[in-house]
């Protein structure tokens, strides 16, 4: 038996044991998510199409699957995908400049043995993949904090219909805080775990401090990082600001 | 009240020394690097060409000439040229620009004129520059829980490296060993620092404990069950150590910090419901926590999810390219990352039941003691 394939199948029981119907959903959506991921890559192989694009757009979809697939299409949901999509642009910007400025594309020296029988001029821009892969690696993490600040935002507007937008929006970014250390602990963790082996190998060869902080490969972990705790955190005023502003704007003229 | 804003502005004050400092130096720190460092001072495109590989893929190469001026070492201050070849898609090859500072290796010391090689760039300042614009945006959001989740973050790195070295110095512990003391101190000490000192803490610490070595397990008997078929270990990049151990290890440590999330986030939901109604049924609890945990299973699987998959792109993009077949292509590139995501998913979702049972056993032992 594959292993992964018996992974998979106990993800599944236990997502279905626990979370029922919705948990079956849980499941199908990363499918669907691995759907969208080699839909980027059929896409990015096509040299005329800017990769960014096709990130953009994946990362609606993934938002539609995370938000309005596994829960559903409510204000709550509509507004997180909103604050997602932006946080999403405006963090793209600012990766594609360090990206292209910090030179951190394609493949370090450490891996270019390996890729020897391989042909690297292939027209692709991998600047430009490479930032793709950085929002990417987040996009997860941002619909997930969005998700979790408009949900409770929406409860509170629930029990306090009356309550100002100014302070809904200080509600939300309460919320935020406690939330931020998790989140950014989750995703640290997942890249620590990632380039464990990357460390060892940079101890074993005794590379020297500064070897290792100027190497292409250790260089693009770090902004990896930064740029994915950057995300996480920026989505926090922007979902409180989408949130307070749609749920006190609807309140109003309702009246 | 007033003090407070006093130490707020020292701490501000402190903080844009920092920064200040901090870039100030590494924009000066050349004499501290062994390898010589040369700053661009002009770039020059003298020829490019058109190339077609095997494969039909079109691209375009061109050559710089560049001279730049050394900033460190016995040839400080002297001019060096330097041929440095690259192509649009720069997959192993960069564009230099002028005010760039390189890491380079002088080939004809002696004459006066010198040439070299480019060895890597120096990217020290980039790498500053994002992890300050973090640590603000960080402490603008969150301010003190900002502030913890940095220290958090600080004491995490510092354990992980400690706990390497101790495991390079003495290769006959297992790693899967340092890497179980590690992570009890990782739950321990972030857990701590984000929630204080109290029975909530406490519950989320057991149920992270018990949850990751359980679905470590379980991982580690389907790989031994499955023979690790499928597994490609032989894709496992930078190893200079048993395989294996260094793939589960990592597995281990990588879904922990899912885990503790979804540990204190089902702790601090039955806390909550406890503290505002002291006599609130155990059925009622665990009706609420169940609801909870469905409600973030499927977010957080897919956190994981991302953050390993979308690694793969470029290297997936560079075998299609050179016209591997898309299966082959997917099982050599992916098979390591889904089952990582995969058992940091079963971890995530156990989870669920193991912290709901945990913060019930706590809650009505308090009960009890009152």
């Amino acid at each position: 038996m594959n292993t992964t394939l018996v992974l998979a199948a106990i993800l599944f029981l236990l997502m279905t044991l626990i979370g029922g119907k919705k948990g079956a959903r849980s499941f199908f959506a990363i499918f669907l998510n691995f759907g969208v991921i080699i839909f980027v890559l059929f896409f990015m192989n096509d040299p005329n199409i800017n990769p960014i694009a096709v990130t953009i757009i994946a990362c609606a979809f993934i938002g539609c699957i995370n938000l309005f697939f596994i829960n559903e299409v409510n204000i709550k949901t509509i507004t997180a995908f909103m604050a997602s999509i932006i946080t999403t642009v405006i963090l793209i910007a600012f990766i594609v400049i360090m990206a292209e400025k910090a030179m951190i594309q394609g493949f370090g020296e450490e891996e270019i043995e390996e890729l020897s029988i391989f042909s690297l001029y292939i027209g692709i821009d991998f600047v430009k993949v490479a930032a793709s892969v950085v929002i990417m690696s987040t996009i997860g993490a941002i619909t997930d904090a969005a998700m979790a600040i408009s949900s409770p935002m929406r409860e509170i507007h629930y029990h306090h219909p009356d309550i100002s937008r100014k302070d809904l929006f200080q509600a939300g970014i309460g919320i935020g805080k406690d939330i931020l250390g998790t989140s950014t602990n989750t995703l640290f963790f997942a890249f620590f775990g990632g380039y464990l082996a990357l460390l060892i190998w940079f101890k074993d060869l005794s590379y020297s401090p500064g070897e290792i902080i100027n190497s292409k490969i250790f260089s693009g972990e770090m902004i990896t990082i930064f740029c994915a705790g950057i995300g996480v955190t920026m989505v926090i005023p922007i979902t409180s600001w989408i949130t307070a502003m749609y749920l006190v704007k609807i309140g109003n003229s309702a009246e | 009240m007033k003090n407070i804003t006093r130490n707020k502005i020292y701490f501000y004050i402190v903080l844009s020394i920092c920064i200040a400092a901090s870039v100030l130096f590494v924009q000066n720190n050349d004499s501290f690097y062994e390898r010589t460092i040369a700053k661009v001072k002009e770039v020059q495109i003298v020829h490019t060409e058109k190339t077609t590989d095997i494969y039909d893929n079109e691209d375009r190469l061109y050559e710089q000439r560049i001279t730049a001026e050394i900033t460190n070492g016995k040839a400080k201050g002297q001019e060096i040229r330097i041929t440095n070849q690259y192509s649009k898609s720069k997959a192993y090859d960069n564009e230099i620009q002028s005010g760039q500072k390189l890491f380079v290796s002088i080939k004809d010391e002696g004459a006066d004129n010198l040439s070299g090689d480019i060895l890597d760039l120096k990217r020290d300042h980039y790498i500053l520059l994002t992890g300050w614009i973090f640590i603000l945006i960080l402490l603008f959001v969150g301010k003190k829980q900002g502030l913890f989740s940095i220290i958090s973050l600080i004491i995490n790195a510092v354990l992980l490296s400690y706990s390497l070295d101790v495991y390079l110095k003495n290769p006959e512990i297992s790693l899967l060993l340092i890497g179980s003391a590690a992570v009890i101190l990782f739950t321990v000490t972030s857990l701590l620092l984000a929630n204080g000192f109290n029975e909530k803490t406490y519950a989320a610490i057991i149920a992270t404990l018990a949850a990751t070595f359980l679905s470590l397990l379980i991982t580690y008997l389907v790989i031994w069950l499955t023979g690790g078929k499928g597994l490609r270990y032989e894709e496992l990049q930078f190893i200079t150590r048993p395989y294996k151990m260094v793939f589960l290890a990592g597995l281990f440590i990588g879904s922990l910090g899912a885990v503790m999330d979804v540990a204190i986030t089902m702790s601090s939901t039955l806390f909550s419901l406890y503290e505002k109604n002291n006599s609130i049924p155990v059925q009622a609890l665990k009706r609420s926590g169940m609801e909870v945990g469905k409600d973030i299973m499927g977010t957080m699987t897919n956190i994981l999810f991302f953050a390993y998959i979308s690694g793969s792109l470029p290297m997936l993009i560079l075998y299609i390219k050179n016209d591997s077949p898309l299966g082959f292509s997917l099982s050599m590139n992916l098979s390591l990352e889904l089952a990582r995501a995969l058992a940091g998913g079963i971890g995530i979702v156990i989870t669920i039941p193991i912290g709901l049972f945990t913060a019930i056993y706590f809650i009505t032992r308090k009960r009890a003691q009152i």
